[in-house]
């Protein structure tokens, strides 16, 4: 299989990665070279790593794909880098990414139009990590970090046919990374296999790393608590042998269920859940009412942090100003034409649809609202889960405050299950002609299945799923795949990502063959 | 300020994505999409063009922000001249409290600097003075990134500052952002407490003595609504050609704001509020700079209603912002009443606006109306939990914070029978630290009258009293000299190193035993004030046997020899006293006493015997003699 990156050369990958130079060369590899074999999971040697425009490097500039802060350098390196580095990662390059990370489909850069790897680049690569996702796919990088507002690593992975990995808020720290909505932000992690995030995250201890510097970097106290009541940390052992579905639920909430799903993506899910079943695990039917008001609740909650966050971009301290034109006068605004000409489109959108849900006019009818639904979608997901929420208490449920739509099990209530299965995006990735073409409110629907659980606070997985193919149709046989969605309770994440490593290899031919790539015989 | 939309087209833009045919956005398209970086856009360097902001900034809301630092004693000379040339006379503030007719309504804002080593979200260090832009975390400047880590040793005086205005301390509270632009603050938002305050439901109780106003009556007490800590703003310095510099060391700096109830109806009542939460902030170690220093800034929110009717809502309120003196808030508040009193008075109606005051001015101006006031957007801060107060915690600041200064007063009073007025300065002087001095004075004269009842020799302890607060400020060559300048070396523990406790105990002992004059009392306290004791001489009894100043007091016989000696050549004045009239003519006598004092060994005088010999020399001799007797 081919992994350019689209015409191969300098230029091109300049315009999607911005590599760090060296005196005289660039420090990557040569793009025409085949995908390397990978180093075993556990193996020893230099691993690659590519990290999204938005968090801090040192020796790159950070310029969030926007024009405001073009040429910006933080003056101190991200937690999250420096632990990587800590692991044994060499930052090989800086990835592109929707500007500030506000978009689905990486168009939304100052810089560049991000596209999905051959022979897939009329496609989109999905955002806002696209720049990541393609660096992972395309081979330039073993490991790449992408931060998740609301499915930002978990798009990506889903339109390239990769792995992306949003943990539990407060997992991994965010200092050095650029804020876009501080409460739905984390940092992800994209991987051709489960287990190179497993491995870095649970195996080699990342999520017991507190920041002080991150006012909400989970404290060690809290750590210790939750993992405490999991299962999967202390016990990790990178194979799959030992790890067994067996006793496990899985939950197929209803109201994803929606019409806007292409019915191959319908079909591959459907095909997953068999499979799943297969090797042993439970899978039921599963009820989240307040899903379809997650994404409004969203759609209102990020851009109201947005366009606060935003605000500091004034062009005096850093990035870009504008010194051209006449704003500055005596009875103007120091920074109306550095933010009218630095910001694009999208993230001006944005801004202003913040700045309006937090005016003292709308603020009641939209941002309280929003929080409220917030609320809402959390107990929904901890009214599912067989465990606990760790950071809240312990709630009963009236079973006459449900809606009529949920099943219930026994006469105590609704079916509790371990995690739940959805597909990632509604349809496999779409054309970049297309994806110009539509309208905002469009593209907002594409993430509708990643929302909710970034709204919750809690770790999801996307891993590739296999979707039917019409032999007929040429563009079918290229899109043959989807992405699948694993969401479990906070803090379950080591099990999240223990469970998706099991079968990933089982809805997917490609995982199959790079397990077996890179594992050898342990893969059963 | 942003373009301001009609909320029709906002909504249609925002939820159908239709643009109008004109804006910010439109003319964005046609932008090519050029990442150039802009070298030229340094912190300080940009053109003067750039700097020029108009006078509506919202900063003023924002504590204290000083286009231009000018000392306060200027401003009130320049005001003084100002008085002098336009040969104006103001009403004076005492008679002008209340207008016929009419109530005024008042509520003050109060953001006053906490006193605390560290900024409220980072490690950087609090500063007063240094070197400009060298205490700055990235977190200050907003570096993208960095993010806040409140710093919990900033609760500590603000929760003093709480509980001595006797605030109900909340459990938990939480912090919000509030957005404006302004380039003396980098992160586009101020981070405050405006849902949930760490404090509600205080009081603050004024009396008589603090200077309220007479119509006041004996005290009153005013409501505190809620008190929020917050963070203050970079300071800019105002530059030639409208070039500004910005100094980010104050940005971040814990402030709180004292909102209290609109419950003062007379201005000098609102002035006495105000100095008395400086005294107040300060006796509890919760702050350190007072107004003069702009650590202390007060907003005004000033309303009229007729008083014919009590049961009318209140008037429209106007708020003036930025007040930096006591005399301000009260000349501020008395222009602002009699404003919106001639408005209501011929008809017109008050408008919700934001007003200025700039001292020594006779009115208030309008800097901004409601159509110009910005909307904050307070959203709750994303990054910053909510803080959790422990009531040990409380429990343990209430029990350590000592007497406060009303306390304190009140003893005073009662102890040592000061007058209201005394007992006020004395614990206000150098912020508390002259009381404490003045206590140390007593210990050592109870020592050396050896006896610890304070009624034995009260007026000893009165005199103490009297000196600190009265001969101690005649030290100083220049009576203008303001305080600040005027340093004593006072410090906490009640030292004093200009003048320390144990010579000023000896001079008030052998004044208060006659062993000495006052005259030379206080001459050998400028002595000591001016380093000659002990440069000079050993000790205070040292300067006395070496100079001979002890009091043995003249004879009866050397008195009159020196009284003869006065009179000579002054028969016009004791003619005076052969005259019969209504009153004895005292003033002439003490003329003559004043003649015998510069004339004789003064420090073996008594002005009280010279005075009895010089009255029994004129009865008894002169004027006999002048009548030919």
């Amino acid at each position: 299989m081919s992994t350019y990156v689209r015409h191969s050369h300098i230029r091109a990958v300049q315009r999607g990665i911005i590599p760090r130079w060296r005196p005289g060369t660039l420090h990557h590899r040569s793009l025409h070279q085949e995908v390397r074999p990978g180093h075993p999971d556990t193996g020893a040697g230099v691993d690659h790593g590519s990290v999204k425009d938005n968090i801090a490097v040192k020796g790159f500039p950070t310029t969030c794909a926007s024009k405001i802060l073009a040429g910006n350098e933080i003056p101190f390196e991200a937690t999250i880098v420096t632990q990587l580095r800590g692991q044994g990662f060499d930052v090989v390059s800086k990835t592109g990414m929707d500007e500030f990370g506000m978009g689905t489909h990486s168009t939304t850069s100052a810089f560049e139009n991000i596209c999905n790897v051959p022979p897939l680049e009329k496609y989109s690569a999905g955002g806002s990590s696209g720049g990541s996702a393609v660096a992972v796919r395309s081979g330039l990088a073993d490991l790449a970090l992408g931060t998740d507002t609301g499915g930002s690593v978990r798009m990506p992975a889903a339109y390239t046919e990769t792995v992306g990995f949003k943990p539990s808020y407060g997992m991994l720290s965010r200092w050095g990374v650029v804020p876009y909505a501080n409460s739905l932000d984390t940092v992800g992690l994209l991987a051709q296999t489960v287990g190179k995030i497993r491995t870095a995250v649970i195996g080699r201890g990342l999520y017991k790393e507190h920041d002080y510097r991150d006012p909400t970097s989970i404290p060690i106290s809290v750590r210790e608590r939750c993992t405490a009541q999991r299962e999967g940390y202390d016990c990790f052992t990178p194979s799959l042998a030992t790890l067994t579905l067996q006793g496990l639920t899985f939950g197929v909430p209803l109201e994803y269920n929606i019409e806007e799903l292409d019915p191959r993506i319908r079909q591959g899910w459907s095909d997953a859940c068999e499979e799943i079943q297969s090797l042993g695990a439970r899978v039921v039917p599963v009820s989240l009412p307040m899903t379809k008001n997650a994404l409004s609740a969203y759609y209102v909650i990020a851009p109201a942090e947005a366009s606060s966050n935003l605000a500091k971009y004034d062009g005096i301290r850093y990035g870009h100003r504008d010194n051209e034109g006449t704003s500055d006068t005596v009875d103007g605004i120091l920074y109306a034409r550095t933010r009218s000409t630095g910001f694009g489109n999208e993230v001006k959108r944005r801004i202003l649809q913040g700045t309006y849900t937090l005016s003292s006019e709308a603020m009641d009818n939209y941002f309280i609202q929003a929080q409220k639904v917030r609320r809402l979608v959390r107990r929904d997901f901890d009214r599912i889960f067989k465990l606990a929420n760790p950071l809240h208490d312990e709630q009963a449920f009236d079973l006459s405050d449900m809606d009529d739509s949920v099943k219930l099990e026994n006469k105590l209530g609704p079916t509790q299950v371990d995690f739940i299965l959805a597909p990632t995006a509604p349809t496999p990735p779409p054309l970049l002609e297309d994806v110009l073409n539509q309208t905002p409110l469009d593209s907002y629907m594409n993430d509708v299945f990643t929302v909710p659980a970034s709204l919750a606070g809690l770790p999801a997985i996307s891993i590739p799923m296999d979707i039917p193919v019409n032999r007929n149709s040429e563009e079918e046989q290229l899109l043959n795949f989807g992405g699948l969605q694993v969401i479990g309770q906070y803090w379950d994440d080591a099990r999240v990502l223990a469970v998706a490593d099991r079968f990933a290899g089982h809805v997917s031919r490609r995982m199959k063959n790079k397990i077996r790539e890179l594992v050898g015989s342990e893969y059963r | 300020m942003m373009v301001r939309f009609r909320p029709t087209i906002l909504r249609q833009y925002l939820l159908q994505g239709q643009l109008p045919t004109t804006g910010c956005l439109r003319s964005q398209a046609r932008l090519p999409c050029i990442a150039a970086r802009n070298r030229g856009a340094y912190l300080l360097s940009y053109a003067p063009v750039r700097a020029i902001h108009s006078e509506s900034t919202p900063t003023a809301s924002n504590g204290p922000a000083d286009p231009a630092f000018v000392p306060l004693r200027k401003l009130l000379k320049d005001e003084a001249k100002k008085q002098k040339l336009s040969g104006k006379k103001k009403k004076k503030n005492a008679n002008n409290q209340v207008v016929e007719g009419w109530e005024l309504t008042v509520g003050i804002e109060i953001h006053a600097q906490l006193n605390t080593a560290k900024k409220l979200f980072s490690g950087a260090t609090t500063s007063f003075n240094d070197h400009p832009n060298t205490h700055v975390a990235y977190f200050d400047l907003a570096i993208p990134g960095s993010q806040p880590v409140f710093q919990k040793e900033t609760l500590i005086p603000a929760l003093r500052a709480a509980l001595a205005l006797n605030c109900d301390i909340q459990q938990v509270s939480t912090f919000d952002r509030k957005h404006y632009f302004h380039w003396d603050q980098p992160s586009g938002y101020q981070i405050t407490q405006y849902y949930e305050p760490f404090a509600r439901n205080g009081v603050i109780t004024l009396q008589a003595r603090d200077g309220i106003a007479v119509e006041d009556g004996e005290g009153i007490s005013v409501g505190i609504k809620q008190i929020q800590m917050e963070q203050d703003t970079a300071k800019t310095l105002a530059q030639l050609d409208n070039v500004h510099w910005v100094d980010f060391n104050r940005v971040g700096v814990p402030l709180i704001e004292i909102i209290t109830l609109p419950e003062i109806h007379h201005p000098a009542t609102a002035a006495a509020l105000v100095k008395k939460v400086q005294v107040l902030l300060r006796a509890v170690d919760a702050c350190v700079s007072g107004m003069e220093a702009g650590g202390l800034r007060a907003d005004v929110n000033v309303s009229v209603r007729r008083s014919d009717d009590p049961s009318a809502p209140l008037g429209q309120r106007t708020e003036i912002k930025n007040l930096s003196s006591f005399k301000a808030v009260e000349d501020a508040i008395i222009a602002e009443r009699d404003r919106q009193i001639a408005v209501l008075e011929s008809g017109g109606t008050i408008a919700s606006e934001t007003r200025g005051w700039s001292i020594g001015s006779t009115e208030t101006r309008r800097l901004r109306g409601k159509e110009g006031e910005v909307d904050y957007r307070y959203m709750p801060d994303p990054d910053l939990a909510p803080i959790v107060i422990g009531e040990d915690l409380v429990q343990h600041l209430r029990e350590t914070m000592g007497e406060l200064p009303d306390a304190e007063v009140d003893g005073l009073i009662e102890d040592f029978k000061l007058t209201p007025k005394d007992a006020r300065s004395l614990v206000g002087l150098n912020s508390g630290m002259g009381v404490e001095y003045f206590w140390n004075v007593v210990d050592a004269l109870k020592h050396r009258l050896g006896s610890s009842s304070l009624a034995d020799n009260l007026p000893c302890y009165q005199l103490a009293a009297n000196w600190i607060l009265h001969e101690f400020g005649k030290l100083w060559f220049d009576e203008h000299e303001d305080d600040a300048a005027r340093d004593f070396g006072f410090t906490e523990d009640g030292q004093c190193a200009r003048v320390p406790v144990d010579h000023l105990a000896d001079i008030l002992f052998f004044l208060y035993r006659s062993q000495i004059t006052s005259r030379i009392a206080k001459e050998i306290l400028w002595a000591v004030f001016r380093g000659r004791v002990p440069a000079e001489y050993a000790s205070v009894r040292d300067v006395i046997d070496t100079e001979d100043l002890w009091f043995r007091e003249l004879s009866d016989a050397e008195y009159a020899a020196l009284a003869d000696e006065a009179v000579k050549g002054q028969e016009s004045v004791v003619r005076v006293f052969m005259e019969k009239q209504e009153k004895y003519p005292q003033g002439k006598l003490m003329f003559l006493v004043g003649r015998m004092m510069r004339l004789g060994p003064e420090e073996r005088i008594d002005p009280r015997s010279a005075e009895r010999v010089m009255r029994e020399r004129i009865e008894e001799r002169y004027i006999p003699r002048l009548r030919g007797e």
